[in-house]
């Protein structure tokens, strides 16, 4: 078995190497591989800090993160299709992105809200097992009524809705791809946009944190959930508006995947995004907003240098960025198992 | 079952045949439940006894499958493709016992969430590794298959020719000259039953000896079960070690039947989810609970199917042509059924699967022993003597 094993992974020979290493030092090289990871960063970040701030208040892992995702991707698709039946520019693409993208987030954080009145609430005196496998099971009901309408509509059978992709205006894709040149480095447009979309809201969540009384609910109740309730805040409340709020931020995760050229709005999007945000999430600690933040910049980087490595042929093993990914979890874990900025024992249940 | 008589129940005429057939589930639905119920079993054995979450547990799962397929393709070292099942099967185990060892050594620091991601890390490495590693077949994102000559059977029996699977084409004619046919499949039946029955006493053996008692007091309270002397640690690798065990049986039971093993099916993080399921709806903490989940799940899989003799197809022939095509915006009634039955069981699942969380947190093996106030075996001749008299 052991023998076996090198050639799977594809490690070469020495010059190969050093080879790899000179092309690796060169400034085009790196700027791609940092814009391309900031660029991922960015979309790890969105997609996972919906789930740390519901672990970090309430000590729920929420299953339905990836599902609420998958929706958000789905109903986005559906609203920049119609809106742009009639064909329109980059500005104004952008633009209603924006808007479709802000739709949805109030929309889901509704129905989050409403899905913890009714569902989560009556369940809070078990073991928090019992929150994780309720959420589990709304995720299941979720994706399966995905499959049934996508079927029935008629877009099942491709792997990614094509239609709600190829609302993407051409300077953020397209053949033409590669907009900006940055020390010879050819970037997509996407991941820029990604980056400023991605630290606009790192910036809008660390100001509600900080600047709004339900943001000091929340880092109160991440360090000591009892003594807030004991305090007088109606942390009953505070839940209900959090547990909307990230539910409201994985469907805009998933509405920024729907333009991801790797991804589009699909099924799969549910576990895809549900482990890469439990990822992330874990590395960076759970329920910590830093830790989400450099999980995030830390996974980005890794995933493009490995996706690097990989398509300049250096590694020949396709798995190469997922795999570096779950072991990044699995040695976070080793080294601090309370992740980069976790509080032992969070989640006062 | 073709033999009774049409029923006529006044608003149509009823085939019992055709009605059985719909309801009552087919002969591959059962062997996929055997496999289920045992890989749940074992899943139950550390989850739901220790409450450790192991939700890297079809990392197992894979291994038994692998190790059976690739046995038998001759890929794995010093195992000759000739070997017999049993040994591979055991051989799988083992491994999955030594891999158990490894992971839980790292992962037992950690409890509660931490540990079920930290082992769901370890699966997910695994599974990525397995699905792009070209030696262990043509196509590793298919998995391997059986090649050529390669076939599995179960030994000593196979002396009998009696082989594990419907791909070798056994079958019995006239058995014993009582005029009964076994075919291929129904042998797989029997054979694979028979392990998982061996397995299920093996565990309940574990579980109510002073190892289980310990893992049960790790469970409740796992400070006081340290305070009272016993080394929690090496307890919780042994009970791992086991789980791993099992679920490596369960998974080389799948491979040798289906005679082939994908990196989707054995290693991916959904299968573990489907053993969590089932062990909710049968009652976590009770080792027969998964088995009457898996009887459950499977029923369902098998009514809701797409394949023949399922609920769909059952409606579509024997409800009025009328009725079928009532069309209400648009959708007539028999799209209706064709969308929302027609092998929809994972979204009829997870309605069971909320439902089952939200007001029957025990399951429903847990349930009947609180009705009961105890285990069924100890307390129902007392509730039947009461009838009885």
């Amino acid at each position: 078995m052991i023998e076996s094993v090198t050639p799977m992974l594809g490690l070469v020979e020495a010059p190969l190497v050093t080879d790899a290493l000179g092309r690796f030092f060169q400034p085009d090289t790196l700027a791609r591989i940092l814009i391309e990871g900031l660029g991922k960063a960015s979309i790890y970040f969105i997609i996972a800090i919906g789930l740390t701030l519901v672990f970090g208040l309430m000590g729920i892992l929420n299953f339905a993160h990836g599902a609420f995702a998958m929706v958000g991707a789905y109903l986005g698709g559906v609203l920049m299709v119609v809106a742009l039946s009639s064909g329109s520019g980059t500005v104004t693409r952008i633009a209603l992105f924006i808007v479709v993208a802000a739709v949805i987030f109030a929309l889901l954080t509704a129905v989050g809200a409403a899905l913890e009145i009714s569902l989560v609430r009556p369940i809070y005196d078990r073991t928090p097992m019992y929150q994780i496998l309720l959420t589990f099971g709304v995720g299941l009901i979720l994706e399966e009524l995905a499959r049934i309408i996508t079927s029935s509509q008629g877009i099942q059978p491709e792997p990614t809705w094509s239609a709600a992709q190829a609302t993407i205006p051409g300077v953020l894709s397209a053949p033409s791809d590669i907009i900006l040149t940055l020390f010879g480095a050819r970037i997509r447009g996407f991941y820029l946009f990604a980056i400023v979309a991605g630290a606009a809201l790192a910036v809008a969540v660390w100001l509600f944190l900080t600047r709004t009384l339900y943001g000091l609910y929340i880092r109160a109740g991440s360090e000591d959930s009892e003594m807030v309730e004991a305090l007088g805040v109606d942390v009953r409340k505070a839940f209900t508006v959090v547990f909307g709020l990230g539910i409201g931020l994985a469907a805009v995760g998933g509405v920024f995947l729907m333009w991801d050229p790797t991804q589009g709005p699909s099924v799969m999007l549910n576990l895809d995004v549900l482990l890469y945000a439990f990822v992330v999430v874990v590395i960076g600690g759970l329920g910590s907003f830093k830790g989400t933040l450099v999980a995030a910049v830390i996974v980005g980087i890794a995933d493009s240098f490995t996706t690097w490595l990989f398509n300049t042929g250096i590694v020949d093993f396709s798995g190469l960025p997922e795999v570096t990914i779950f072991l990044l979890l699995v040695i976070a874990l080793i080294v601090r198992p309370q992740g980069l900025y976790g509080i032992e024992e969070v989640g006062g249940h | 079952m073709t033999g009774l008589p049409a029923l006529d129940i006044g608003i149509g005429v009823v085939d019992p045949g055709a009605f059985f057939n719909a309801f009552l589930p087919a002969m591959p639905f059962m062997i996929l439940m055997l496999f289920l119920a045992l890989f749940a079993m074992s899943f139950d054995f550390i989850s739901g006894y220790t409450g450790y979450l192991s939700f890297g547990h079809a990392a197992f799962y894979g291994i038994g499958a692998y190790v059976i397929v690739l046995a038998a393709n001759g890929l794995i070292p010093g195992v000759p493709s000739g070997t017999p099942f049993m040994l591979t099967m055991l051989l799988g185990a083992f491994l999955a016992v030594g891999v158990a060892l490894a992971i839980g050594a790292v992962s037992f620091r950690l409890t509660g969430v931490y540990f079920a991601m930290i082992t769901l890390g370890f699966a997910q490495v695994l599974y990525e590794l397995i699905r792009n590693w070209s030696y262990v077949g043509s196509n590793p994102m298919e998995g391997p298959t059986l090649e050529g000559t390669a076939s599995i059977g179960v030994p000593y029996v196979d002396s009998l020719s009696v082989a594990l699977g419907r791909l070798s084409g056994d079958s019995f004619e006239n058995v014993l000259g009582m005029g009964i046919d076994i075919s291929a499949t129904l042998t797989s039946y029997y054979a694979i039953g028979l392990i998982v029955l061996v397995c299920y006493f093996a565990m309940q053996r574990i579980i109510h000896s002073p190892f289980g008692r310990v893992m049960i007091a790790i469970r409740e309270n796992e400070e006081r079960a340290e305070a009272v002397g016993y080394n929690v640690f090496w307890y919780k690798m042994g009970a791992f070690a086991m789980s791993a065990f099992f679920a490596a049986i369960a998974g080389a039971l799948y491979a040798g039947y289906r005679g082939s093993a994908s990196p989707d099916s054995t290693f991916y993080f959904l299968v573990t989810a489907d053993a969590l399921i089932v062990t909710i709806i049968g009652g976590i903490g009770t080792l027969a609970g998964p088995f009457f989940g898996s009887v459950f799940f499977e029923w369902l899989e098998d009514i809701l199917s797409s394949q023949q003799g399922g609920l769909a197809p059952y409606l579509r022939e024997t409800l009025p042509e009328g009725l079928l095509s009532v069309e209400v915006a648009n959708i007539t009634f028999l799209d209706l059924i064709n969308t929302v039955v027609d092998g929809r069981a994972p979204l009829y699942l997870g309605i069971v699967f909320v439902l089952f969380v939200l007001f029957v947190p025990n399951g429903l093996l847990g349930s009947v022993r609180d009705r009961l106030g105890g285990t069924v075996s100890k307390r129902l001749p007392a509730h039947l003597e009461r009838y009885r008299r």
